[in-house]
């Protein structure tokens, strides 16, 4: 077995054993990335040299005797929206396609100050708006386990290099499941953290209220080790949570006895793909196997949380995206008459079609005349939703759901139709719409080989729980591990 | 034509005013006029992308201190909007605000103009952030950003259509400014533009009741160019309306230097701000215990400080009216009073006389010079006392504020203390007195303004020292 | 399909859209209206929620950030300053 194999618990593991180094873990996992990138295309950035550099900083460290924290030493990729400083940091958009941060995102500091080696930036779609990476400036990633499929999104590369072996583990964002969605579709893990658990300061915002950076790993542990060095209450980050946060990794309950586990008949009805649904209830059935109690419960209002997050969403993109304008940083047109020509110019070529349409999306139901109608309902509908979850979990430990109403899909199957595309997000929607955390992992795969996910849904702050119940099933049925990446 | 008396101008404010905090609104960079271009800017004020804005706790307390002052509800639970729009000083394209819920509401504030009290209703105050500042630079052939302004934190307060002249208008902003001073919220230096307004006026035929069609002001940055604006947009309205046309609602822009305003939008292009609440904050608190212990520490107003100095101290309205335009010299003027042992229209008198005189050639504040409450107390309880005469009392003055001295050391130092001494003078008049026999002769034969001579051959002798009331009774008692 | 007044929402973003994206923006746009009109009506207003009460910041001063570092990303800058076209209003 390849160094660049292992899970990231077993790497630390065997660092801290001193049986190899970081730099040599580096090495591995850099010459991977040289064999299979051409395929996947899971970086935007890549930066071996100083990944290389802060292998030897931790090895010295190691040799030193210092005690170094679990993940010391062990390469990571990052999310190309997590602002890195004097790294590019592109949202893998035209229009930061040369934006050089001067400042790190939070969860940075957190990932230098554990000494991790930081390998470079992940593909995504552009602005994290997809759900297949293929509205990436920088052209698609594809999924390791097909190269024909797409590997989901909008965290792409994050998925895709984790699956690919490319990286340990990795940081993603998610809004409304671009953790959790690509994760199914690479057969990885990926946790959505609840709202407010983990900073979002240098995260470069899609919508305020739904962005959420999590980890992604090949095991449940590496995901519950990496949530470990992320989270916690952040003072540059006026929406995260004042909490205590104890640490997860090492002091996971993998068992599942007594527990009781809500499978949502709304998440099995016609939108979702027969296989998929019976991979997630034959999931289910192992959990019961292993002594927990399943009840099937109701979400009534789970229609509406895709047309409210479309509105919520792309309201707040409008907004937050109002400062590219050719000004401060990023593109600007070449050619352009006045100040307005320059702001319409910059703008019209620097963003995709994509994040035009959720600009025009969100400017329209913000305007005026129309809040009300838009806005405010939607708003009120997102109460409704977190309302009903609220109630679920009064009887429920978890909740069991696909991560997605279908497998990956071929790269080009469905970027021409937006409606169809955002079909994708139905499962995972929901939950950023409550502030919920939750976990995708691998259930098995469909005929065409293809991974099928399930998701973990807990009430607010039971990252521990999510991580335990999947912990308990990974166990019972083994990861993925690698793609061969043919 | 119809005499511009026949028409009622109807005006309405919107004034912003610069917080006087440490720190922008949101984030920790200086709060600080001038300085470098672009100097006292972090990734949070420019706008970068994945920055957070956290709110500064003294500016919901300056301006909840402001609502109070201006009796107005204060909305305890309330939260921050964004007001989006495309200009090149916002760099996030939108300005945090406060839109449906404001922190304050329905307050008002009383106005002095011609002897006759008014009460102004204040519609609300809100907290937000400032702009960056543009120049156009002709050589660059471009428009500078420095964004050392962008996040000052900004309250906007928003008065009713309730102003009816320009005098008016000016007396309801320079009230506004006394308040911001006593609060001691704001620096209300209008030369580095922390006070600015935007104006609204309309016009309509005396006794009508409806509202005309109103125009709004920009650009105003002082508190006269407000008049002047005011007068030159009732004037224009009148001169449409009395010529048979209609007023357009439009957004225009006042030019000082030319004295006009022009048209900037019009009502067809009125901005669409697509306010929604700021999801980057969550709910702003003002508990009960904050709002109890800024109503205990609010402190007493121009208003009611005008009425105190008036009825109960007995100065006459002149007096109360100067010494309480400005905070610090109210300030000054209570605390010599607290000191005591000295009447309040003998503090009065040095505070508007030799003491305004001497601030307005330097140039200077009274809080900025080593003149002390405690320090004026004593120089006057000297001049009481007889130990220095008046006019040495303005030495003394002079000599404070040069040398950051007490009178008492001012007066040995310079030998300034009267002589009160009744043999030492004795011994100087009979000097005078055998000195100027024919003065002697004079007085006794009738001409007694040869005693003001003597008077003065004596004040000389004594190198001004003497007390004066003790040589004119020695004088006439040897002149017998 | 709803109307939409495509030119007029570009305005307010600041984008350009040709006449073939805005039959095209329009279309999509409609789609996903269509899905909220859909949406039941629900009674209420939003209020403010005293659960999610922040924490204000003390009125420290932190160290700014250098001015270089600032303007680095400017695409075009002059005497410490951002340079945008000249303002004509
Ligand atoms: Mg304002
Ligand atoms: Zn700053």
């Amino acid at each position: 077995m390849e160094l660049f194999e292992l899970t990231a618990s077993a790497l630390s593991e065997k660092l801290r054993r001193g049986e190899c180094s970081s730099v040599e873990a580096t090495q591995s996992v850099l010459s991977r990335i040289q064999a299979t990138e051409d395929k996947v295309h899971a970086y935007v950035t890549l930066d071996g040299e100083k990944a290389l550099a802060a292998a030897e900083e931790t090895d010295r460290l190691r040799a030193a005797g210092e005690s170094l924290p679990p993940l010391a030493g062990v390469p990571i990729g990052i999310k190309d929206n997590i602002c890195t400083k004097g790294l590019r940091t592109t949202c893998s958009s035209k229009m930061l396609h040369n934006f050089v941060p001067p400042y790190n995102a939070t969860v940075m500091e957190k990932i230098y100050a554990n000494h991790m080696v930081v390998l470079g930036k992940l593909n995504m779609d552009e602005f994290a708006m997809g759900s297949s990476c293929e509205t990436s400036y920088f052209g698609p990633t594809k999924n390791p386990q097909n190269l024909d499929y797409i590997p989901g999104g909008s965290s792409g590369g994050s998925a895709a290099a984790v699956a690919a072996g490319e990286a340990y583990v990795t940081l993603g964002s998610d809004t409304g499941g671009s953790i959790r969605q690509p994760s199914g579709c690479c057969g990885v893990v990926g946790l959505k953290p609840t709202y407010g658990a983990v900073s979002r300061y240098g995260l470069i915002a899609f919508a305020s209220s739904l962005d959420q950076i999590g980890p992604l790993g090949r095991s449940v542990d590496d995901v519950a080790m990496l949530y470990d060095v992320i989270c916690g209450h952040d003072e540059r980050d006026a929406t995260s949570a004042r909490r205590e946060y104890a640490p997860v990794y090492g002091n996971l309950d993998a068992s599942v006895q007594g527990m009781t586990i809500g499978l949502p008949k709304e998440y099995f009805g016609e939108g979702i793909e027969e296989e998929v649904k019976t991979a997630v209830l034959a999931a289910a059935e192992e959990l019961r196997r292993q002594g927990a109690v399943l009840k099937e419960i109701s979400l009534p209002s789970t229609d509406y949380a895709l047309p409210a997050y479309y509105i919520i969403s792309s309201a707040e993109a409008s907004s937050n995206l109002a400062r590219y304008d050719g000004i401060k940083y990023g593109y600007r047109a070449a050619e352009f008459d006045n100040l307005i020509d320059l702001y319409e110019t910059t703008r019209s070529e620097g963003f995709g079609r994509e994040v035009k349409r959720r600009i025009m999306l969100g400017t329209f139901v913000l305007s005026s005349g129309y809040y009300d109608a838009y806005y405010k309902k939607a708003k009120l509908t997102q109460q409704r939703i977190a309302a009903e979850f609220d109630a679920a979990f009064a009887d429920c430990d978890v909740i069991l759901t696909p991560a997605a109403p279908s497998t990956a899909f071929r790269l080009g199957e469905r970027i021409g139709d937006p409606l169809k595309m955002y079909a994708a997000d139905l499962c995972t929607v929901p939950v950023n719409i409550a502030g919920l955390p939750a976990m995708v992992q691998p259930c098995g795969r469909a005929k065409n080989g293809l991974p099928i996910g399930l998701q973990l849904i807990g009430a607010k702050f039971s990252e521990k729980t999510l991580l335990g119940v999947g912990k308990a099933y990974e166990t019972a049925t083994g990861a993925f591990g690698v793609a061969a990446v043919k | 034509m119809r005499n511009e008396m026949d028409y009622e101008v109807v005006i309405g404010l919107e004034t912003h005013a610069e917080l006087s905090t440490a720190t922008k609104i949101f984030c920790g960079c200086k709060n600080e006029f001038g300085g470098e271009p672009n100097s006292h800017c972090c990734p949070v004020c420019t706008g970068m992308p994945g920055t957070l804005p956290i709110l500064n706790k003294k500016v919901v307390e300056y301006a909840t201190r402001m609502g109070l002052a201006l009796d107005c509800k204060i909305n305890q639970v309330c939260k921050q909007d964004r007001k989006n729009y495309f200009y090149p000083d916002l760099p996030k394209a939108y300005q945090i605000s406060q839109f449906d819920i404001p922190l304050c509401e329905n307050g008002h504030l009383d106005i002095v103009v011609g002897g006759q009290t008014r009460r102004i209703g204040v519609t609300r105050i809100h907290i937000e952030e400032d702009a960056g500042k543009l120049q156009h630079e002709e050589e660059f052939g471009g428009s500078l950003v420095d964004y050392n302004r962008c996040g000052v934190p900004l309250i906007e307060i928003v008065s009713e259509p309730d102003l009816r002249s320009a005098e008016e208008a000016k007396a309801y902003l320079e009230m506004l400014k006394q308040i911001l001073q006593y609060l001691d919220i704001s620096d209300c230096k209008m030369q580095e533009g922390s006070i600015r307004c935007d104006v609204n006026v309309s016009v309509r035929r005396r006794g009508e009741t409806a509202f005309g069609t109103r125009c709004e002001m920009k650009n105003v940055n002082s508190f006269s160019a407000a008049y002047r604006a005011i007068e030159f947009e009732a004037k224009r309205q009148i001169h449409i309306l009395e010529r048979g046309g209609t007023v357009e609602q439009e957004t225009r822009r006042w030019d000082d230097v030319k004295g006009q305003s022009t048209v900037m939008r019009t009502k067809e292009d009125a901005q669409d701000y697509r306010y929604f609440p700021e999801p980057d904050l969550m709910t702003i608190i003002v508990t009960d215990e904050e709002l109890q212990r800024y109503r205990e520490e609010m402190p007493e107003l121009p208003g009611a400080k005008y009425r105190r100095y008036t009825e109960e101290l007995g100065l006459p309205a002149y007096d109360a009216g100067i010494l309480v335009e400005s905070a610090t010299r109210a300030r000054f003027f209570d605390e010599c009073l607290r000191i005591g042992g000295c009447k309040p229209k003998a503090v009065s008198n040095w505070l508007l006389g030799d003491i305004l005189k001497v601030l307005n050639e330097l140039d200077r504040d009274i809080a900025d010079t080593p003149l002390t409450p405690a320090r004026l107390v004593e120089l006057i309880k000297l001049i009481d006392a007889k130990t220095i005469s008046n006019t040495a009392g303005k030495t003394v003055l002079d000599a404070i504020i040069a040398e950051d001295k007490d009178p008492a050391a001012i007066v040995k130092e310079k030998g300034l203390a009267q002589i009160s001494d009744a043999s030492a003078l004795e011994g100087i008049v009979d000097e005078v007195l055998a000195a100027n026999q024919k003065s002697v002769e004079d007085y006794r034969a009738g001409k007694t303004n040869a005693l003001g001579f003597l008077m003065g051959q004596a004040m000389k002798a004594s190198r001004g020292q003497g007390n004066p009331q003790m040589f004119r009774e020695l004088l006439l008692k040897k002149l017998g | 399909m709803k109307d939409f007044d495509i030119q007029h929402i570009a305005k307010l973003a600041r984008l350009k859209v040709s006449q073939e994206e805005a039959a095209q923006f329009e279309q999509e746009m409609s789609g996903i209206v269509e899905m909220v009109e859909h949406l039941p009506a629900i009674d209420g207003a939003l209020e403010v929620s005293v659960d999610n009460a922040m924490q204000l910041r003390e009125d420290e001063v932190r160290p700014s950030m250098e001015r270089e570092a600032i303007l680095a990303n400017a695409p075009s800058q002059e005497a410490g300053c951002f340079l945008v076209p000249k303002i004509v209003e």
